[in-house]
């Protein structure tokens, strides 16, 4: 019998959880605490599998598929099921260029998630929570069906809801229904944009080959639906994908989820939740809307400057890691948006790897939060001073992610920055200089500021005051192996960036031709 | 088939009905049954007469009219539900063909078709569970106490089990109805029934007060929904929906029907809690017995629903003479649903107890149900070459949703009846620490919010999305549009439905929190009373919520098979 694999990443730990929840709520606290390890064993033990499934895949031990040679709007590993047979709903599967490297990031992400917060309290329900986010975020990546991405897309607003409630800060219950709401609303809208495209259109299809497909058709000897209503329906997905980005002015929801969000929660928010709204872009507006997307270009290219440039501003005013960590994301998926309006296929790749760079980099600078919060029980730079030499581990880690943030060569931050910068210059020229100074502005400032709070000041002999006398730690095990797994990624995708650019940019090329801009 | 011919046939097409009546002589007579004997005069043979003497054993106990109502409402749903699904060995639906009663002189009377079927299997569903809860709800004593209360509690439990089946029975003749007037007497039948059930707890304050609230709005909206019969009979001759419809569709519209459409339209209203007609609602729903309110938001309201459809689509249908080829009252009910589905959500908001809350929220509802009615008003528009497959969409999307609220509005309702068994669930506090207290009552609480709200994959979002779905494919019309502007204003009212999911995203999300973040009040640790039946009856609605928000499939297509069968 053939395997579906991809249908297997998402429902394996969706189940999983289930299960493991229900087990859960059934037992009596003792024997809770009793199962408690064995539950984060088996939840690890799931998330490798994937992973490995994940590398099966892309090594082309399964399915030996040539990465490299995927046409536009075809997809790999496809199975379709009947879902819901009277409205043409399909669960229907399939990874191309675009969707796959996120796949691959989200089951690597994982097992970290796991491994570094291995200690978290209550690990009965988080870790199975975990596992369910994972499922549906890989849901949203593999979905071919409109029905089905949907469902996935609101799905993870569920596990992700109940770990900021849970496990969050003591903000938590405002930042969760800010979260839900803020995301809701704009999907909500995207929804009705979906409707209003199913009816318009000739074939009437759920199926996002079969749009596309007709989309294509149409856009290249005209415009499909016709163009107002094509820029109407562009605003409203869009509207769904910004929110979820985030970009300004729709961002404020985002530095509160991450603030009072568990290290977990935050490491799989920045990592691929964020990255689901740009997957989005490529996937829904852009590949069915070039015309429209050709008379918004400017206005996402303003979007994404205010992005950088706010993002990057407010950034330099807080006093609080998380916050800041949180911020510095709001800018770099400005960077995002700046890939996708220089409209070059470089500008879109570096859009794709910039997704993906900085999926393995803001986890890392949030496992670093989390560990500072645990030990320090602070979050205030303040309170950082001095820490090399109380936590040599902990510090060095969160310089190497501070320097990878901001594009330090031979790290994977900087390769998705050069590419942008140079298909930046080829579309707008001049303007190049807000957006290059601003971010080589800010690199200094941080690497100062950094230097100053982490390596200056402080006393050996006296610990930091939030520790209230407690002795000195350094992080544990598994949170070295975490921060261990996350650099040594983000160096080897910083040396060897082709690893996965090289698909991307296939799929960029492809799909920039497919959608008549040249290249 | 003359409905002067009793026989088999008639047995067998009104099963169902037949079975809530013969269920409700039993509750009457049962329990009052003793080993009295009749001896025969002159004689010593003594004959068992049941009536006098002493009660029997079995008949005595005061949980016998509960279970009696719950096994009479499950034989009448399983011959409904086996009326839906049965199928021929090709697999079409064997009861494809409508079966009419009529009087002797041809007026037709009942309707027995999938459409009328699937009303009466959400009415039955909805009562079944609400009786079901109910066996542990309501409060009973030793039979061998003689303490006044217990006597009293005892004496009540019969009653209630009563107004039960004569409200099913009412509802189902509302399904059945092929004429006006027959409808609107299982109306009144129905509704007085769910009068007095909503009063039943009339020792405390707000027991009385909604009760009271909820009959004189109600018998108000009734009367003017009278007058307007009245009127359309004089318009017309006859309250025969065959002859209104025709009669509509020669004559079109005059300021007289025009009028008597609009008193008709007050009676019903009120019975979905429309706004500007349903200030009622929230103090009854509060002042209820709370599965008595989950009645209330779903099969009193389905039945409100069902009359609309009656009179709005089978007698004032779209009207292709008219001008954009659209029903005359399209704009009427189009302000009507945006009025209500943002009044009940922005009320909602605000109110801290749960039942009201969820009050407001069948207000929202009802919102969203009328804005699909709207639709449909305007299916002709430019649809020539989609034909009446909006009309469809959106009726089956109707009837799916109804069918579905019964799962997660009524549920909802149980896991605060469940509450009140341990003393009150009128604040959001009663709420709080329900995930420490009862794990899995918690999120079956937590599914039915979010099902309320509209997030996949439960089944309210299914439901939310068929109906957007139809909202808009009649809004686009037949396919091509210049701009978004050009679409149908109906679209708007698809756009004010999503905000609105999103505003009453806050106060469903609010529910979660509160159980799952606050400490439980003080004294009100631990598990809650057991109460299997009201466990067993949530458990029910959280499956259904989940399985059919996976695989609706299967009911869609039901939904959409009944559809030809309004008319």
């Amino acid at each position: 019998m053939k395997m579906d694999y991809l249908s297997l990443l998402v429902v394996l730990p969706i189940m999983a959880s289930i299960f493991l929840l229900i087990l859960t709520s059934r037992l009596s606290a003792e024997s809770r605490k009793k199962f408690d390890s064995s539950i984060r064993m088996a939840s690890l033990g799931i998330t490798l599998v994937m992973f490995a499934i994940a590398m099966l895949m892309f090594l082309g031990q399964i399915g030996d598929v040539d990465w490299k040679g995927i046409a536009f709007n075809n997809y790999e590993f496809k199975e379709s099921y009947v879902w819901i047979e009277p409205l043409g709903i399909e669960w229907s599967v399939g990874v191309d260029g675009l969707s796959f490297p996120m796949v691959w990031l989200t089951t690597l992400l994982l097992p970290i998630t796991i491994i570094a917060t291995w200690n978290e309290k209550a690990g009965a329900t988080y870790f199975p929570l975990i596992l369910m986010m994972g499922g549906a975020l890989i849901g949203v990546f593999v979905a071919l069906d409109l029905f089905m991405f949907y469902v996935f897309w609101e799905l993870t607003l569920i596990p992700m809801f109940f770990l900021i409630l849970k496990w969050g800060g003591k903000d938590r219950k405002y930042a969760a229904q800010k979260f839900f709401i803020y995301t809701f609303t704009a999907s909500v809208v995207m929804l009705l944009g979906l409707f209003t495209m199913y009816f318009l259109m000739d074939t009437q299809t759920f199926s996002m080959v079969e749009m596309v497909t007709e989309a294509n058709g149409a856009n290249t000897s005209g415009v499909w639906l016709g163009l107002e209503v094509q820029k109407a329906l562009f605003i409203m997905l869009m509207l769904g994908f910004l929110v979820k980005l985030p970009a300004a002015p729709f961002h404020t929801w985002l530095p509160d989820a991450h603030v009072q969000a568990p290290t977990g929660g935050s490491m799989l928010l920045a990592g691929v939740m964020l990255k689901m709204g740009a997957y989005g872009m490529f996937r829904l507006p852009i590949s069915l809307f070039p015309h429209a997307l050709e008379e918004f270009r400017f206005v996402i290219m303003i979007i994404g400057l205010i992005s950088l440039v706010w993002g990057a501003i407010v950034c330099l005013g807080q006093t609080n890691l998380k916050k800041m960590v949180a911020y510095s994301s709001v800018s770099h998926m400005g960077v995002i948006l700046l890939g996708i309006a220089s409209m070059q296929p470089l500008g879109w790749a570096a859009a794709l790897f910039m997704m993906f760079a900085h999926g393995i980099i803001s986890p890392m600078l949030f496992a670093v939060c989390g560990a500072f919060k645990h030990h320090y029980h602070s979050m205030e730079i303040g309170a950082m001073r001095g820490m090399a030499k109380h936590s040599p581990w902990l510090a060095t880690s969160m310089m190497f992610g501070w320097m990878a943030s901001l594009g330090l060569p031979l790290l994977a931050g900087f390769v998705a920055e050069l590419m942008l910068m140079v298909a930046y210059w080829h579309a707008y020229g001049w303007w190049i200089l807000l957006p290059g100074l601003v971010l080589a502005l800010t690199a200094a400032y941080y690497l100062w500021s950094m230097q100053r709070t982490i390596f200056e000041g402080g006393d050996e002999t006296q610990p930091p005051e939030s520790l209230h006398g407690e002795p000195v730690p350094d992080i544990a095990n598994s949170e070295k192996l975490a921060m261990l797994l996350l650099a040594g990624f983000t160096i080897l995708f910083g040396i060897m960036p082709w690893i996965f650019l090289d698909m991307m940019d296939i799929w960029t090329r492809n799909a920039m031709i497919f959608l008549g801009f040249g290249a | 088939m003359d409905a002067n011919t009793f026989d088999m046939d008639l047995l067998q097409t009104l099963g169902p009905e037949l079975t809530v009546f013969v269920g409700l002589l039993l509750i009457m007579i049962i329990p009052n049954l003793g080993n009295g004997k009749f001896r025969i005069p002159g004689t010593q043979i003594e004959l068992p007469w049941f009536l006098g003497g002493t009660r029997y054993k079995a008949v005595s106990s005061p949980r016998l009219p509960g279970l009696l109502a719950v096994l009479t409402m499950s034989l009448a749903l399983i011959q409904v539900l086996w009326y839906l699904l049965e199928t021929n060995a090709d697999g079409s639906r064997a009861n494809a063909v409508a079966n009419v009663i009529s009087s002797e002189n041809g007026y037709e009377i009942f309707s027995v078709n999938l459409f009328s079927r699937i009303f009466e299997a959400i009415f039955f569903a909805a009562l079944l569970l609400a009786a079901l809860a109910s066996l542990d709800r309501l409060p009973t004593g030793s039979v061998k106490s003689n303490d006044i209360d217990v006597l009293f509690n005892n004496r009540r439990q019969a009653d209630f089990y009563i107004l039960m089946l004569t409200s099913a029975l009412g509802m189902s003749v509302v399904a059945l109805a092929q004429d006006m007037f027959v409808l609107f007497i299982g109306l009144e039948l129905a509704s007085f029934s769910t009068y007095v059930l909503v009063a039943f707890h009339k020792e405390t304050r707000a027991g009385s007060e909604g009760g009271a609230k909820y009959f004189i709005v109600g018998s108000v909206a009734s009367a003017v929904g009278l007058y307007g019969l009245s009127m359309l009979y004089l318009w017309a001759g006859s309250l025969q929906f065959d002859v209104l419809a025709a009669k509509w569709a020669t004559d079109g519209a005059s300021s007289l029907s025009m009028m008597a459409l609009g008193f008709v339209l007050v009676g019903f209203a009120f019975k979905i809690s429309a706004a500007p007609f349903h200030f009622a609602a929230p103090d009854a729903y509060s002042g209820a017995n709370s599965p008595v309110a989950g009645v209330l938001a779903t099969a009193s309201k389905a039945m409100g629903m069902l009359g609309l459809m009656r009179v709005l689509l089978l007698i004032t249908v779209p009207d292709s003479a008219a001008e954009d080829e659209s029903a005359v009252w399209i704009g009427l009910l189009g302000v009507m649903a945006a009025v209500t589905m943002t009044w009940g959500n922005i009320a909602a908001l605000g109110s801290e107890n749960p039942k009201r809350m969820l009050a407001y929220s069948s207000v929202a509802h009802a919102g969203y149900m009328l804005a699909a009615l709207t639709a449909i008003g305007a299916w002709n528009w430019g649809l020539v070459d989609t034909g009446g497959d909006a009309k469809d969409i959106v009726v089956a999307a109707l009837l799916f949703h109804m069918f579905v609220l019964v799962f997660f509005k009524l549920g909802a309702f149980l896991v605060l009846g469940l509450l009140e068994m341990e003393g009150g669930a009128s604040r959001l506090s009663s709420l709080s620490g329900l995930g420490k207290r009862e794990p899995l009552l918690a999120v079956a609480m937590f599914l039915f919010m979010i099902s309320l709200a509209g997030v996949p994959p439960m089944a309210g979002f299914l439901s939310k999305l068929l109906v957007i779905m139809g909202i808009v494919e009649v809004a686009t019309g037949s396919g091509s549009l210049d701009s978004l502007m050009d679409a149908h204003w109906v679209w708007w009212l698809a756009l004010l439905m999503v905000l609105n999911s999103a505003i009453s995203m806050f106060y469903y999300l609010r529910v979660g929190v509160v159980m799952y973040f606050h400490e439980p009040e003080e004294g009100r640790e631990g598990p809650l009373a057991s109460g299997v039946s009201i466990r067993l009856a949530i458990a029910v609605c959280a499956i259904g919520t989940v399985a059919f928000g996976l695989v609706g499939g299967e009911l869609i297509e039901l939904c959409r098979d009944a559809t030809q069968y309004l008319g």
